[in-house]
């Protein structure tokens, strides 16, 4: 049977989204002011710029987010899709509200993972089962198809997010750091998929790095104070190698602060390893986890832990910190303590400094910026006990550090994603731990503070008092004090 | 046939506990864990609050495992599966039990006694039993060994934020008690400061209390303010506005998210915040509405406060398990049949501002309810530190439960005891408030005052504003907060 169609390739479904002097509030304390910016059908966007510039918060204004103030957008397609760690966020946070609801007894298991791809297959027409069929084979997540959404981990759930987008064919597809949080297979799959779909879904994607630039991308936009300070065709060669240069200051003469040594917990005897693992094993009803694991850290050896997504990594560091319930069926030797003989995890914590995804996302307190560093000397997520003179002092230095210092009294829940994982590193840092675990610490930051992170990392490194424990997917993040690799 | 316990004491016994409640200092809790230190606890159910107490306890050094049925252990029930997975002993009660220093139950009010008749024979000579509700051994008279110490660790939050809470580094507000009839080696007190401190309650302070007025004051707050008021509330202020051509999705959505927004405001700063909160004009409004409904319900929050005390409340309940719950089922039937539950929110966006701009009948419920409450629970000789908690400090705790799922929610996560008398009261208070009802109009309920002139007379407005601060509720709610916002966060 034949039919007559009258558009038989149907390339370059946009047409121009006009932004004219747009400015949108968000929170009390960001605004984006006086955007202008056209982008024509067939163009592909990349929004870069320090953190805290408002790169998330322009591709945001697209998809409606921002309390508009002033000016219009037209053109935008009805459909558009966002994907960001605030959009993950806020789903994990609406899954957590659900466990909360138990004030008789129940505990919730959550919504499985299934379902929350198949949200939009009610209300959307357009919505595209045969794609999430391929997708789900494809990035091989069928077996975790029924497991609850929120026991994903940090890379898996954006996994979801991101299939979750494009099986809504969106006339618009926003992605906020889409590789952030995937490991080397899977951000090669995902380029690859995008690549895919270029031709018929216009793409934004906001960038912290410039080496993870996708091919198809044709414009790039630098903002800079809430404003789109310039924006740049990628064949235009000179414009182009400008604003990397921009982007790659070096930062110099830096120093970590001093900390706090009035309040140090017990010393370790030397000879003993800080942690030793033996023959771990953690399994769900459903699945292993690890098995049969052994792993020592002795004072000193700085260690990079790698996997793929899902391989267990956020799990072993869980049973490091007594975060995860586990470690009390297995042998766990840590900081002069075999786990299970009445020690307590604030015991464990006093040795440890830590950051990850996992805790920014649980760090959901309205304290001030000053308050967040010096809550890692008290190992809590807030304050709940008067901060020292001296506590103070450390925490200002860090804020000058990171270029905070004038916001010292400001909210921190009010910050963006990477300032506020600026401020976590800091607080892991703080008080010059013993082991200092960094999973992922440099997840949403732009290249000139990634470059302040890794350089602090290294100093902490060769300062003789902290082990370091890196976790990482980003083969160029290499810090040149560790020399021992575990794979999993 | 259960015997009440409270109705054998003598009228000065009586009272005497009834007025138990003291902030407890933080110095207080300086030995720690210390008296459960080495100790075996025993936990007997793996809900919630079993689960996530034992996990805070563990975390804190204490030795914790879990005595579950045979049925649940071998079917591998939620409750076995919750336990194994965090990496608990679990075992038979015949396994655990006489092994137990410490026996935690915490299984829900109605499997109290059953539970309680069955780990008894089992527990080893000078054990502690302990509860974080009263149910069983006020109201149901139930008589524990003699040898065992008997006390009450309740922290008064979810489960989940018990958890959470102690995860960050903090904990929940917690009520303990001591039974003095079962107290033999006077270690009672002791065991229930470690307790608080294992779960990390002592952080966020904790109420010193007597069985008997946790029961009484924890059935008291349930039925009228927290559950009872918020249900008659929603389904009076639902009908009434699409009675009178307010969109029904509006109408679904500013009751469902009103009274968590609302009472957010209440948690701050207490009723005199919550009603700060509308304009001039709007809160002499509210102002008035709640004395009037306040003169209505007197007398059904009297009555409520006098079936408690005198056990009728509790007998009749017991009258209704042994039945089948055939009238608790029935109601909550009645309930999901509800005009408001069975209309979803609408598609709206309503601002923080509004819900009480366009929700002054509801500010006046919450008032009214609340100081009801308190005023009638002191009345009866519970002292304000409890009738606070069990009032005031617990509403939004409960809206929130609403903003979820509505009605549903809320009656599906409150106790079976809450939820039955909750049913009792709305049944007595819808017709209570039906003249009332018949001259409410937009202006309180989905529409908001429209005045051209906010101003407002001086005298009355001061008038006002001395009542609504000089309400005993608010002179002990700013006494507590402050307590809670000197170990709380430091914003």
């Amino acid at each position: 049977m034949a039919f007559f169609c009258p558009f038989t390739a149907y390339i370059g479904i946009m047409n121009s989204i006009i932004v004219e002097n747009y400015s949108a509030e968000f929170g009390e304390s960001f605004t984006l002011s006086n955007i202008n910016w056209t982008l024509e059908e067939n163009q592909h966007w990349v929004i870069t710029g320090t953190n805290g510039s408002g790169k998330s918060a322009l591709s945001a204004i697209l998809a409606g987010y921002g309390d508009n103030l002033s000016g219009s957008i037209s053109g935008l397609p009805e459909r558009v899709e966002l994907v960001s760690f605030e959009a993950q966020a806020e789903l994990i946070e609406r899954e957590l509200k659900k466990d909360d609801a138990d004030i008789m007894d129940v505990i919730s298991e959550g919504t499985p993972v299934r379902e929350i791809l198949e949200e939009g297959k009610n209300d959307n027409p357009d919505f595209d089962s045969d794609l999430l069929e391929e997708l789900i084979s494809k990035f091989k997540l069928e077996h975790m198809l029924e497991r609850s959404f929120r026991k994903l981990s940090t890379g898996e759930t954006r996994k979801i997010m991101l299939i979750r987008a494009l099986v809504n064919k969106p006339g618009l597809l926003i992605l906020d750091e889409p590789f952030d949080g995937l490991d080397v297979d899977s951000m090669a799959m995902l380029n690859e998929l995008l690549a895919s779909q270029v031709d018929r879904i216009p793409m934004v994607l906001v960038l912290n790095r410039f080496d993870e630039m996708p091919e198809f991308i044709t414009h790039v936009a630098y903002t800079d104070k809430g404003q789109l300070h310039h924006t740049v065709d990628v064949n235009d060669k000179q414009a182009y190698d400008d604003l990397y240069q921009l982007l790659h200051l070096k930062t110099t003469d830096l120093e970590v602060p001093e900390t706090d040594n009035s309040d140090r917990p017990p010393a370790l005897k030397p000879e003993d390893p800080l942690v030793r693992l033996s023959n771990i094993k953690v399994a769900y009803a459903d699945n292993e986890v690890i098995t049969g694991l052994d792993w020592t850290i002795n004072p000193g050896e700085h260690w990079q832990l790698s996997g793929p997504n899902g391989s267990g990594k956020t799990c072993l560091l869980n049973l490091i910190t007594g975060d995860h319930p586990q470690c009390y069926t297995n042998d766990i030797f840590v900081f002069g303590m075999q786990r299970g003989n009445g020690e307590t995890i604030w015991q464990i914590k006093q040795y440890i400094g830590y950051v990850s995804t996992a805790l920014q996302w649980e760090y959901r307190v309205s304290i001030s910026l000053r308050n967040v560093i010096i809550s890692g000397f008290h190992d809590s997520i807030g304050m709940y006990t008067k901060s020292s003179d001296k506590e103070k002092q450390v925490a200002n230095q860090w804020l000058d550090l990171l270029g905070m210092k004038d916001r010292a009294d400001q909210p921190y829940n009010q910050l963006s994603f990477g300032d506020q994982r600026l401020l976590l590193i800091a607080r892991a840092m703080v008080k010059h731990p013993t082991l200092l675990i960094l999973d992922e610490p440099c997840l949403g930051l732009d290249d000139i503070n990634r470059q302040l992170v890794l350089a602090l990392i290294e100093k902490i490194c060769a300062s003789g008092e902290t082990t370091v424990l890196y976790v990482n997917h980003h083969a160029e993040d290499q810090i040149s004090g560790i020399s021992k690799f575990k794979q999993l | 046939m259960s015997n009440n316990y409270f109705n054998t004491l003598p009228l000065r016994e009586q009272l005497e506990q009834l007025g138990k409640c003291r902030f407890m200092s933080m110095d207080e809790f300086s030995d720690g864990v210390e008296a459960l230190k080495g100790k075996k606890m025993v936990v007997i159910g793996c809900g919630a609050q079993g689960l996530n107490q034992g996990l805070n306890l563990r975390d804190s050094g204490l030795d914790v495992s879990y005595a579950l049925r045979p049925a649940a252990i071998a079917e591998k029930r939620q409750s076995w599966k919750n336990a194994t997975e965090n990496g608990f002993v679990v075992g038979t009660y015949e396994e655990l039990i006489p092994t137990a220093d410490v026996v935690l139950n915490l299984t829900p009010d109605k499997q109290h006694t059953p539970v309680v008749e069955a780990v008894m024979p089992l527990m080893k000579e000078g054990a502690c039993l302990s509860y974080s509700h009263g149910f069983n051994i006020v109201e149901e008279g139930m008589k524990i060994r003699e040898d065992l110490t008997v006390i009450m660790v309740a922290p008064k939050c979810p489960g989940s934020e018990v958890r959470a809470e102690y995860v960050r580094g903090f904990g929940v507000p917690t009520l303990i008690a001591v039974h003095e009839d079962n107290d033999p080696k006077g270690e009672g007190l002791a065991l229930a400061k470690a307790y608080a401190v294992g779960t990390g309650g002592h952080k966020a302070g904790v109420l010193m209390s007597s069985f008997i007025a946790e029961v009484k004051s924890d059935l008291m707050g349930e039925q009228t303010i927290l559950c009872g008021m918020l249900q008659t509330g929603s389904t009076l202020c639902f009908d009434k506005m699409v009675e009178k051509g307010i969109d029904a999705g509006y109408a679904s959505k500013l009751i469902q998210f009103g009274w968590e927004t609302v009472t957010e405001a209440l948690k701050y700063g207490g009723v005199t915040n919550m009603l700060d909160r509308l304009s001039n004009p709007a809160k002499i409004k509210a102002f008035d509405l709640s004395e009037e409904l306040k003169v209505i319900m007197r007398p059904l929050y009297n009555k409520h406060q006098d079936d408690i005390i005198d056990g009728t409340f509790s007998r009749v309940m017991m009258e209704d398990w042994a039945n089948d719950d055939k009238n608790l089922l029935g109601w909550r039937a009645e309930t999901a049949e509800t005009n408001f539950e069975k209309t979803p929110a609408g598609d709206v966006e309503i601002s923080e501002q509004e819900f009480f701009d366009n929700g002054i009948l509801m500010v006046a419920m919450v008032k009214a309810g609340v100081e009801l409450a308190f005023e009638t629970m002191t009345a009866a000789g519970i002292i304000a530190e409890s009738a606070y908690y069990e009032s005031l400090h617990e509403t939004p705790l409960i809206a929130n439960t609403i903003a979820r799922k509505k009605l549903y929610e809320m009656n599906a996560t409150i106790s079976d005891t809450a939820e039955y008398g909750c049913y009792l009261y709305n049944h007595a208070c819808l017709p209570l408030l039906g003249d009332f009802m018949k001259d409410i109009d937009t202006d309180v309920i989905g529409k908001g005052l429209e005045v051209a002139d906010t101003g407002v007379d001086n005298a009355r407005l001061i008038e006002v504003n001395e009542a609504l601060r000089s309400h005993p509720v608010e002179a002990i709610g700013k006494v507590l907060r402050g307590h809670m916002a000197d170990m709380k966060k430091i914003v």
